[in-house]
């Protein structure tokens, strides 16, 4: 071994030493969590076997997200409407960055199998998605796609500009 | 050692978590807390930032539980989270400040004797080299041989080719070796 790798050797061993988190670090996750009061619904994973007649939905789907209006709030919001085909589905969310992935915050409402949301959105870069009945992640197939998405499932991305878009 | 078979109760823990069981969360938030922290402080350079990166971590991993599809590799997903999470505060950090574990060590411990005083001043130096790492070599070298994944492991984490990574962490060695020499002989 050279000198150069017995020097990067102590280097590994240095950092490899435990650096003392805060144990504490663990009760303000929970406390975090807990206020969410989460439904069970919005952690399950995906099911192992989708329905047939979702698989039907799911080529029938398709997604149009609505032009923001041409009006800005007094707050700087601009109001947006996602829609979503999906004429099998028993329910659909959208859930993204605005709000917390949160199924509950924003159920979509359906008529004659469009689902549809307003969200107000402040400028900004937003990651969202659907969550067709409670399970099934889709993305946007009519908007870009997050390549930054951590979380490996898809979703798709808008932007909301200061000026409206 | 790798990531994805070390903890072979995650999966039934996540199951737990899904099932309402937040305690079974808490399991899994001690498992991480310590491996996945002490990433978090070598990466981004200041204690506070990191702990609230890890929190901040947990949490959106928590929300987002329905997205791990593969709850045994849990804490494969995990880390690519907290390795997202970790490059948007680095990049913040670095415009600001960087506050060196080492020498917050300084502060709150007298050196006991003289062997405490050189392992403090060698841990002093290696988070300054490191620091002076890019942070896609400082990522590459950490996950690598620090938190010991495989290649395969780092591409999914970080998102980058395994090439690539390969690259990283040979440019992040010699590195190390050039800075830390220079830095002996002053």
């Amino acid at each position: 071994m050279s000198d150069g790798d017995e020097l990067v050797e102590r280097v590994i061993e240095q950092l490899r030493r435990p650096v003392g988190i805060d144990p504490a670090l663990d009760a303000r996750v929970l406390r975090e969590i807990a206020a969410d009061a989460r439904p069970e619904a919005a952690l399950r994973a995906k099911p192992r076997m989708i329905w047939p007649w979702l698989a039907v939905a799911a080529v029938l789907a398709a997604v149009i997200v609505a032009r923001p209006w041409a009006r800005r709030d007094v707050a700087g919001e601009t109001p947006f409407q996602f829609v979503l085909v999906a004429p099998q589905a028993a329910s659909v969310s959208l859930v993204g960055d605005f709000n917390d992935w949160d199924p509950n915050r924003a159920p979509m409402q359906v008529a004659h199998g469009v689902w549809a949301a307003v969200v107000q959105l402040p400028p900004g870069r937003y990651r969202y998605a659907f969550l067709v009945n409670g399970v099934e992640w889709r993305s946007d197939p009519t908007a870009p796609h997050a390549s930054d998405d951590e979380f490996g499932t898809p979703s798709s991305v808008v932007t909301v500009t200061g000026g409206g878009t | 050692m790798g990531i994805g078979k070390v903890e072979s109760s995650d999966a039934e823990l996540v199951g737990r978590v899904r099932a309402g069981d937040i305690s079974a969360y808490g399991a899994l938030v001690a498992r991480y807390r310590d491996r996945l922290g002490r990433y978090a402080v070598h990466m981004i350079g200041d204690r506070e930032d990191a702990e609230e990166a890890l929190q901040d971590s947990f949490v959106r991993a928590y929300r987002s539980l329905g997205r791990c599809t593969d709850p045994a590799r849990f804490g494969a997903w995990l880390y690519g989270i907290l390795v997202n999470r970790c490059r948007t505060t680095g990049a913040r950090a670095a415009r600001r400040r960087r506050v060196f574990v080492a020498a917050d060590e300084f502060d709150r411990a007298t050196p006991n004797g003289p062997d405490e005083l050189e392992r403090l001043e060698w841990a002093d130096l290696v988070e300054r080299a490191l620091a002076r790492l890019g942070p896609e070599y400082r990522e590459a070298f950490l996950l690598k041989h620090v938190e010991d994944l495989e290649y395969e492991e780092m591409a999914e984490v970080t998102g980058a080719g395994v090439s690539a990574l390969k690259m990283r962490v040979k440019r992040a060695r010699e590195q190390l070796q050039k800075l830390l020499t220079e830095a002996r002989h002053v």
